[in-house]
């Protein structure tokens, strides 16, 4: 065994046995853990969950942080609904609603965001891949192109086509189910991307084509998209290259973003996606993020509403992101009016995240997520994040299943927009 | 000041103070203008919304037209340049008598009224679903005593007759469509249009269904405006909200959105202007009314109040024009669109007693906009979203005989808010000498001016086919060569009049009929002939394109369908017969003409359909503005080769990893967008966003690129580009080391004079952000003159431009030779008939290490 083997091996087996030991609460909560959206209990529950696949057993908080606002205000009615067994409760939501193409149905209501190459390491795209393959989701490959080691679970694998168009070919968007235009991030609408120099080793430069450590730029907007009808065309140029797929639409919430959706459903949409502001790696500035855009819980039932009046509701999967960081979040979600969630840093928080927040730097990651760095990027070993990620997914779903059957209801689709259920506390 | 007490006097109009914000969403359109010193009938406009259809969804369309025939509205001339047109449009039939009685008669006398025609029965328009309003045209007066008492209560007395005229109109309309359609929960009557010698027709459907249900395919004017609306808010439309809108005696379309409709909304409630209709399209021809008929600002700062000079580009102003302007943005910069905007404005000056159209494009020119000129029996002037839009109407204008060629004199993109043009363009419609005259000039007044060449005579009858001077082609020792043959032809096409031309070409077609070979020879000289720049005499090279088209098209149309020769033929009815080819040579001609211009049975899904059977080499003609020609043949297509005749529309080649796209005249819109791998030849310009996002290709343009060119790009793009951009070439370009397999682009800064050289452009690169945020790649640009300074760069710098420099880009410039006859020694070695080093004609830009980057 060389060196640089026994130093992973030596670093990914303490990992794996702190995200084992802290839940256990052993050893107190750890001090200096974690925000007050995410609160060190709710990291914790999440190493739980990722290691047990069941809910925490031992008083952890799973389902709330302690931010004083959004979903964490927010909470379930509880009197005396007519209750029916978990078991029989369907968690599978629909990706297309229209009545051409492709009907692509997920088991639950959940599929991975855009994240992309540079911004995150290859074993961690490989362990989100692995995850939405054997869990019949999707998981989406971000901005910075498509690496050979993900092309295996291409059926599994949204193809994002944003703003710089780093690493799209054609090759690209014609392996993808779903094609996912990314016109903004909830975490820093108007900012485009960024990948600082420090993470652009030359694996993500060859990906990305551009040249070694030098920052790169995702510029806002589309250049070729200023409008409506702009957009109209881009979907008829990723449906002339790929006929097949379904056409994701994901934008921030800005307070039109009623407008935004009903224009891109008429445009040919199959998803509109809304990204609210709670969202983002540590690599979005701070001032942009929770200040930019419109708070997602404020969004959801607006466009929800709004899809609703225009009668068009029922031919667009509505799906809310940006922050949602637990079971009972997406529940929230849900019940304000999306169809379903799209999730990326609980997925990282399941591998060992600890909200330190040095995410843009090229060895900021201690655990081997946000970074390419060749000797941090092996700490995560693409099964054993796989795992992980299935074992969280399948606690959410425990979870969401008892939700449901409290309410008597027997799919998370008659969840949609039932506002009636939440309550708001303080 | 009248303009205050013009704007005093509507204090008294009654608001609706509920409705507040923008409550229609729409975002881009389909725009078209045309303006003709002779009347034009609607069916002109036709062609080319309907070849713009994808710009819209059917939800609002419209027409305005300026300069009208009076005998077709049953009108003297008298009354027709004297009268208002009051215009009104009921959506509910039953309040018309109202209307009249409390907003008509009262009012004005009546000279002529009538209902505007329509065909009987919406449904036989295909695709309209909703029923077009009824439309009353008056021909009004305002009575005397009325007029004056207005005046009177008003405060307006002392004013010219005229002014007071318009205001009067202006306010009782408002008061109309304040009761009839603002502020009732139904919507039943709208003024469409008061204005004198103009009309406005809108409805729930497509511009080009106006013309159909109103019946102006024979109706005629002398400016013409047609819109396509794009709207996504609201489940019920209502043609109130229809471009165009009106003004006073002008119409507008837009195609964008503010993002400031809020600010403008208030700068107008400042000035008592209150939109009843509640999308930033109204709001511009508020603003527009506001500052030409209150503040009666020339056009020039009417122009630069809404698309303010900015920048670098303020900073080569003359100083006079400094003081004036830097006064006009600190007095209206709250009144100045903000965001995506183009505006096109058809109206009548009644006090110079002329017709005019105008495009306007915002500062940062985020919209796609072409403008056009032709000359010829008439004089015509077009202004489009797209280039094939002005090709299709000047294609129904040559197929109906009207003018002597489908392509315009010049065509040319407006620099936004720029020192070089003002980013506007006016077509102006007054009186001459003998009839009307047209003439175009840029926001400056500087008048743009043609050669003075003689066009194809006889329109309409053919060239004479008596072949006294046949030409023995296959005796020639340039035989099977065409680019010798072109060079032996070129002093002929210099010296001869349109008869010879016309027998070269009857020669041509001929010899393409005798068989396999000479087929060949015949296409290939014919695209020379199309393609390259030279010497026309005093024939105009539209003239000749016009010969050379209907050549080509005559060719491959004679192609038969599936053959077993070199070259086979397929259409649109016999698309499904595609087949393999036989051999790998053999050249598959697609008429495009009947292809969808986008979807699944697009043109482009057809060449991939081709491409998958293993045809090699694709011809495709009569393209009308079709998208995405290229896009979907996948990865390493390196043994393809397209090319493409007619007018190609947006996003050619865009994706292409391989093949070879050569492009027989101009690009539109997003070409080569993610270009990976591949050549891409395109013998004219380029438009909006060229190559963004490219990650390779080796690329040679002709002419122009609009703004935008590059943007974004990565890996090796080799691009040489013979005119220049208009703004923002190359920002964020990423293209590595270009000595070491990185990309970079040639700018050369030449455009055609109009005895077939190449020759500078007056500035090699025009725009002040130039390589802008770059972090890798080159820009080499032609500037004998070092005319462009380190203010135009923002993340480059200017540097010696060394022999290895030369070494990277000659081969290039030579096969740019080969393609385009722009010779390296004589064209661009050579400075005021020196021939210099190239280190004293080139400039090397190169990525600067900045902060922000690290």
């Amino acid at each position: 065994m060389g060196n640089l083997e026994l130093i992973v091996e030596k670093h990914s087996e303490r990992i794996h046995h702190g995200l084992e030991v802290l839940p256990t609460l052993r050893h107190g909560l750890p001090a200096g853990l974690g925000n007050k959206r995410w609160t060190a209990e709710l990291i914790l529950a999440t190493y739980e969950m990722a290691l047990t696949g069941d809910l925490p057993k031992n008083g952890l908080e799973y389902k709330i942080g302690d931010s004083g606002g959004g979903f964490d205000v927010l909470g379930w009615k509880n009197n005396g609904f007519p209750k029916i067994d978990e078991d029989d409760v369907d968690l599978s939501i629909s990706l297309n609603k229209r009545e051409v193409g492709k009907k692509i149905e997920i088991p639950l209501p959940i599929y991975g965001g855009g994240m992309s190459f540079g911004s995150i390491s290859l074993n961690f795209m490989l362990a989100r891949a692995r995850a939405a393959k054997k869990i019949g989701t999707y998981t989406s490959t971000g901005e910075g192109g498509y690496p050979d080691a993900i092309v295996p679970y291409r059926d599994h694998v949204i193809t994002q086509v944003a703003t710089g168009m780093f690493g799209v070919r054609e090759e690209t968007i014609q392996y993808a189910p779903i094609v996912e235009f990314k016109y903004a991030q909830g975490a820093k609408p108007g900012l485009g991307g960024h990948l600082l120099a420090d993470k652009v080793t030359s694996e993500v430069a060859k990906m990305r084509e551009s040249s070694m450590f030098t920052s790169l730029y995702s510029p806002f907007p589309f250049h070729s998209v200023y409008s409506v009808e702009d957009h109209k065309k881009h979907v008829d140029w990723i449906k002339t290259v790929n006929p097949r797929a379904l056409v994701s639409v994901k934008v921030s919430t800005p307070t039109d973003v009623d407008m935004v959706a009903i224009g891109s459903y008429y445009a040919g949409a199959n998803i509109i996606h809304i990204d609210g502001g709670y969202g983002g790696t540590g690599a979005a500035p701070e001032i942009a993020k929770k200040n930019i855009a419109m708070p997602i819980e404020y969004a959801i039932p607006k466009v929800h509403d709004y899809l609703m009046s225009e009668g068009v509701r029922d031919q667009i999967v509505l799906i809310a992101s940006g922050g949602i960081r637990t079971a009972d979040d997406i529940a929230k979600a849900i019940a304000l009016g999306a169809d379903g969630c799209v999730v990326a840093t609980a997925e990282a928080v399941a591998v060992g995240c600890t909200h330190c927040g040095n995410c843009e730097r090229g060895r900021g990651c201690q655990v081997g997520i946000t970074t390419t760095d060749p000797e941090l990027s092996r700490l995560i070993e693409p099964e054993w994040g796989e795992t992980r990620i299935v074992n969280l997914f399948t606690a959410w779903s425990k979870r969401l299943r008892s939700i449901l059957a409290g309410f008597g209801l027997e799919s998370v689709r008659d969840l949609r927009g039932r506002k009636d259920l939440l309550v708001r506390y303080k | 000041m009248s303009g205050q007490r013009i704007i005093d006097s509507r204090g008294s109009l009654p608001v609706d103070r509920v409705q507040v914000g923008k409550q229609e969403a729409e975002g881009g359109c389909g725009v078209v203008g045309l303006a003709c010193n002779a009347p034009l009938e609607g069916k002109y406009l036709l062609q080319s919304l309907v070849q713009m259809r994808n710009r819209g969804n059917g939800k609002g369309g419209g027409i305005a037209a300026v300069g009208l025939v009076p005998e077709q509205l049953g009108v003297s001339k008298k009354i027709l340049e004297e009268n208002y047109i009051l215009q009104v449009a009921y959506l509910d039939k039953s309040v018309r008598k109202k209307v009249e009685d409390e907003h008509i008669r009262p009012f004005f006398l009546v000279d002529h009224e009538a209902r505007a025609a329509a065909v009987d029965d919406y449904r036989s328009v295909p695709g309209l679903e909703v029923q077009p309003p009824e439309v009353f045209r008056y021909f009004v007066r305002i009575k005397r005593d009325v007029l004056a008492e207005f005046a009177r209560k008003n405060g307006l007395e002392g004013l010219k007759e005229g002014e007071v005229e318009d205001e009067f109109l202006y306010q009782n309309s408002y008061r109309l469509n304040q009761e009839f359609y603002s502020s009732l929960g139904e919507k039943k009557a709208f003024v469409v249009s008061h204005g004198k010698n103009m009309v406005v027709l809108k409805l729930v459907g497509y511009g080009d269904d106006v013309v159909r249900y109103y019946r102006l395919e024979d109706f005629k004017a002398h400016v013409w405006i047609g819109h396509h609306r794009y709207p996504t808010k609201g489940r019920v439309w209502h043609p109130g909200g229809a471009h165009p809108f009106v003004g006073l005696h002008e119409a507008l379309v837009h195609n964008g959105d503010f993002a400031n409709y809020h600010s403008i909304t208030e700068y107008l409630a400042q000035r008592n202007i209150h939109p009843l209709f509640l999308t930033d399209t109204e709001v511009s021809v508020l603003l527009f009314d506001l500052l030409s008929r209150v503040y009666k600002y020339p056009l020039e700062y009417l122009i630069e109040a809404l698309a303010p000079t900015t920048e670098r580009d303020f900073e080569m102003l003359p100083e006079e024009k400094k003081k004036s302007y830097r006064l006009i943005q600190s007095t209206h910069i709250h009144g100045s669109p903000d965001g995506p905007w183009f505006f096109i404005v058809a109206r009548n000056d009644v006090e110079k007693n002329e017709w005019h159209l105008l495009g306007i494009t915002d500062t940062s020119m985020l919209r796609p906009q072409v403008f056009a000129v032709q000359e010829g029996p008439m004089k015509i002037g077009i202004i489009a979203s797209e280039r094939q839009a002005i090709n299709a109407v000047l294609g129904k204008l040559q197929g109906d005989q009207r003018i002597p060629s489908r392509f315009a004199d010049s065509y040319w993109n407006a620099r936004g808010g720029s020192f070089t043009d003002g980013g506007a363009f006016l077509f102006t419609v007054r009186d001459g000498g003998d009839g009307k005259e047209l003439e175009c000039a840029d926001k400056f007044g500087r008048s743009i001016d043609l050669p003075e060449q003689d066009w194809l005579p006889n329109v309409g009858s053919s060239v004479s086919l008596n072949a006294s001077i046949a030409i023995q082609l296959q005796k020639g020792p340039s035989a099977q060569d065409p680019l010798g043959f072109y060079e032996y032809v070129r002093p002929a096409l210099r010296d001869a009049g349109f008869q010879y031309v016309g027998e070269i070409l009857e020669e041509l077609k001929r010899l393409a009929m005798k068989g396999q070979e000479s087929r060949q020879f015949a296409i290939k000289t014919l695209s020379l002939l199309y393609d390259r720049i030279y010497d026309t005499g005093n024939k105009k090279r539209s003239s000749l394109l016009q010969l050379y088209h209907e050549a080509l098209n005559d060719v491959f149309s004679s192609i038969s369908l599936s053959n077993y020769d070199q070259h086979t033929r397929l259409d649109w009815k016999n698309r499904s017969r595609l087949v393999h080819p036989l051999f790998d040579e053999q050249v598959l001609v697609v008429d495009a003409l009947e292809f969808p211009a986008e979807g699944e049975d697009s043109a482009a899904r057809f060449v991939v359909d081709a491409y998958t059977h293993g045809w090699k080499n694709i011809v495709l003609y009569n393209l009308r503005g079709h998208r995405f020609i290229g896009s979907g043949l996948g990865p390493r297509t390196n043994s393809l080769r397209i090319d493409c005749y007619g007018d190609v529309g947006d996003y050619v080649a865009s994706g292409i990893d391989g093949c070879e796209i050569t492009i027989h005249g101009a690009a539109q819109d997003q070409a080569a967008q993610i270009l990976k791998y591949g050549k891409l030849v395109v013998h004219g310009d380029v438009g909006q966003a060229f190559m963004y996002a490219a990650k390779g290709g080796n690329v040679y343009v002709l002419g122009n690129a609009a703004g935008r060119p590059l943007i974004n790009a990565v890996g090796r793009p080799r691009v040489v580009i013979n005119g220049t951009c208009l703004d923002y070439l190359a920002e964020s370009f990423m293209a590595g080391d270009p000595y070491n397999g990185g990309g970079f682009v040639v700018v050369n800064g030449l455009r055609p004079s109009s005895d077939g050289r190449f020759v500078e452009q007056e500035y090699p690169y025009p725009g002040g952000n130039l390589f802008s945020l770059a972090s890798g790649g080159a820009i080499f640009i032609r500037d004998p003159h070092q005319k462009v300074s380190n203010e135009q760069l923002n993340g480059g710098r200017l540097a010696d431009f060394a022999t290895k420099d030369w070494n990277l880009i000659l081969p290039f410039l030579e096969e740019n030779e080969k393609l385009f006859g722009i010779s390296v020694r004589k064209d661009l070695l050579t400075v005021q008939e020196k021939q210099l080093d190239p280190h004293k004609i080139y400039r090397k830009i190169e990525p600067t290490t900045l902060q922000e980057l690290t």
